[in-house]
């Protein structure tokens, strides 16, 4: 439900440090809290149902436990999405878009099942057709007709987010298109404890039902809501220049009030609305380009879509609503002195900021289409001057200047990448292809930090 | 990415296949969750006890109707049973009876909050009455699909029976 389009605009983050402790919860626990809750929900069943007759039988009774899955899905991809800190920095926004999306998938089949199960079963009991079952069930079962925009909403987009028809959309339209979902969400809610076996005379159940989607509503609204808004209001911020790096490519600051306070770290992002004409309503995450400082935030952006087109233009002056700082690409993830960072086109930005502040014995390789495509090239070459890092430069054209991502051409230019960890930020082909190259190299996965560029 | 989809939606139907495998799948052993108040002795079995037509004398339920012969043949009248709360609604139903056999039964209330508990009223209670008049008792087994109206329906009438033959 986040972020940017393939291959465009810049990435989002996660983070690094040497310290001995992460900040955020590890994805590991919070599958696991999310397993154990879907364990929990079939227990509901469980407990609740005394038998399984017929095949009217098997199939109300699959229905019942496809929906009440589909329902705890509900409330867990709401929750992946409500921009919690200790998830965003622990598990990556990346990470938890990704799981969203699949989450999001299997859900609306959860849904599609749910609703053939149920009229087919309860058909076979009524002993009628299909048809008029269906009728039967949306206009004479209490809640119905709700659930049944709620679903329809849910479907429309279901299909819309698949990934073909969402090429053929603008990211904008699809995304707002997408928070239609929070209304399918309320609408199906009634009909579940109207109606649902499990929930009928069973007030504790009930109550657990009430808890966690009350409580998933309460978090969604405090992160998403309430404290951006209260941040916005505090921190004011405005954009105070627009600069061309490169064709294509420009770089926002952004100052405001006790900017300072925010803590943003290089190599995390914010996601920026700009209060300007056409622009407004939408949210995109860019990455800072250079650690935050003297009040002043960077984010260095390529032209792609409609979005960040749009920044091109933006006046001096124009009102900025941020939501960050999130991410966990960061200082946090290094865990040795040595520290290559491999940046792929406008995957730069980050590891623009990280390559300023990173300690140790930091290299960054920077791979672009042609020379002019190298942003941000010459504050590169002045840090590297200046902190004694090496910056190198490769470009596919012309191919003299190339680097082939191979396991042995990295450690031609890197001769102890596998004593490194490795930052890496840049577009889907090309991080396959590194990821592929570095375990050629000899680097554990666990020391190859990756942000995926695109949502 | 269509691998993972496979395994996750037969991971899925394979879960839930199991977890209704697992369960009873004859209805006649579940307890309605309702309090089985009507039912004697054995809650847990939807089967009852047959009726001894036996007592002729003792007291009837306060709803009994019409005459009750003594002797050996049994009672005879009207016998209102007790008010079973099912899950979904309560069952009640009055039994005729002649020389201890059972020679009707009425229903007087079924679930109807909906149309659903309606239709499954209407389909299960003409099969539970033509099982209880042919068996002439409550011995008799549930009607799939309309288990908890099906388990009222016998816990009523086996309070009706006791009444008769009390």
């Amino acid at each position: 439900m986040t972020a940017v389009r393939s291959g465009h605009t810049v990435p989002n983050t996660r983070r690094t440090h040497a310290g001995p402790h992460r900040r955020g919860l590890r994805p590991g626990w919070v599958l696991g809290v999310i397993y154990a809750g879907a364990l929990a929900v079939l227990a509901l069943w469980w407990q609740n149902t005394d038998s399984v007759v017929g095949a009217a039988g098997w199939l109300t009774d699959g229905a019942r436990i496809t929906g009440l899955l589909a329902g705890y899905g509900c409330a867990v991809l709401l929750a992946l999405m409500a921009r919690v800190p200790a998830m965003e920095n622990g598990v990556g926004a990346d990470r938890l878009a990704r799981w969203h999306a699949a989450g999001g998938r299997y859900t609306v089949c959860l849904v599609a099942a749910h609703v053939l199960l149920i009229i087919w079963g309860y058909a076979l009991t009524d002993r009628k057709n299909v048809i008029g079952e269906t009728g039967d069930l949306v206009f004479h079962y209490p809640e119905m007709l709700k659930a049944t925009l709620g679903t329809l909403l849910m479907f429309a987009v279901g299909i819309t987010s698949a990934r073909l028809a969402r090429r053929r959309l603008r990211y904008e339209v699809w995304h707002l298109l997408h928070l239609g979902t929070y209304l399918s969400i309320f609408l199906v809610f009634f009909h579940q404890l109207a109606n649902g076996a499990q929930f009928v005379d069973r007030p504790l159940a009930k109550y657990f039902w009430y808890t966690l989607f009350i409580g998933v509503s309460l978090v969604l609204a405090w992160y998403r809501f309430v404290v951006p808004v209260a941040r916005n209001l505090r921190h004011r911020m405005r954009v105070s220049e627009v600069r061309f790096e490169s064709p294509g490519v420009v770089s926002v600051y952004v100052t405001g009030h006790r900017l300072d306070d925010l803590a943003a770290r290089p190599g995390q992002f914010f996601r920026w609305r700009f209060l300007a004409p056409g622009m407004w309503w939408a949210a995109n995450p860019y990455s800072l380009s250079a650690p935050a400082r003297d009040g002043l935030l960077r984010i260095t952006v390529k032209a792609a879509g409609d979005h960040s087109r749009g920044l091109v233009r933006l006046r001096p002056g124009t009102r900025v609503w941020a939501e960050g700082p999130y991410g966990a690409f960061t200082e946090a993830k290094q865990t040795r002195r040595r520290v290559l960072l491999l940046a792929g086109g406008v995957g730069i930005t980050p590891l623009r900021a990280l390559f300023e502040t990173l300690r140790g014995d930091v290299t960054l390789i920077y791979l672009a289409r042609r020379p002019e495509d190298l942003a941000l090239r010459d504050e590169l070459e002045a840090i590297a001057a200046r902190r004694d890092r090496r910056v190198l430069c490769f470009v596919d054209d012309p191919a003299e200047y190339s680097l082939s991502l191979t396991g042995d051409s990295l450690q031609a230019v890197v001769p102890d990448v596998d004593e490194r960890d490795v930052y890496l930020c840049g577009p889907p082909g090309m991080t396959r292809a590194a990821h592929r190259a570095l375990r050629e190299a000899g680097v554990p996965a666990r020391h190859v930090h990756h942000e995926s560029f695109e949502f | 990415m269509m691998r993972r989809a496979v395994l996750a939606t037969s991971a899925t139907v394979a879960g839930i296949s199991l977890l209704l495998a697992l369960k009873p799948h004859n209805g006649g052993l579940a307890v309605a969750s309702g309090s089985p108040a009507g039912r004697s002795g054995d809650a847990g079995s939807a089967t009852v006890t047959p009726p001894e037509a036996s007592g002729p004398s003792g007291s009837v339920g306060p709803s009994k109707k019409g005459t009750k012969s003594g002797g050996k043949s049994g009672a005879s009248g009207t016998y209102t049973g007790n008010t079973i709360d099912t899950r979904y609604g309560p069952v009640q139903v009055q039994v005729t009876v002649a020389q201890g056999k059972l020679t009707g039964v009425k229903v007087l209330q079924t679930p109807s909050e909906n149309g659903r508990d309606r239709r499954l009223a209407a389909m299960s209670v003409p099969r539970l009455t033509q099982e209880a008049l042919a068996a002439g008792n409550a011995r008799i087994d549930t009607v799939s699909g309309a288990t908890y109206t099906s388990e009222g329906y016998i816990g009523s009438l086996q309070s009706a029976l006791d009444k008769a033959h009390a």
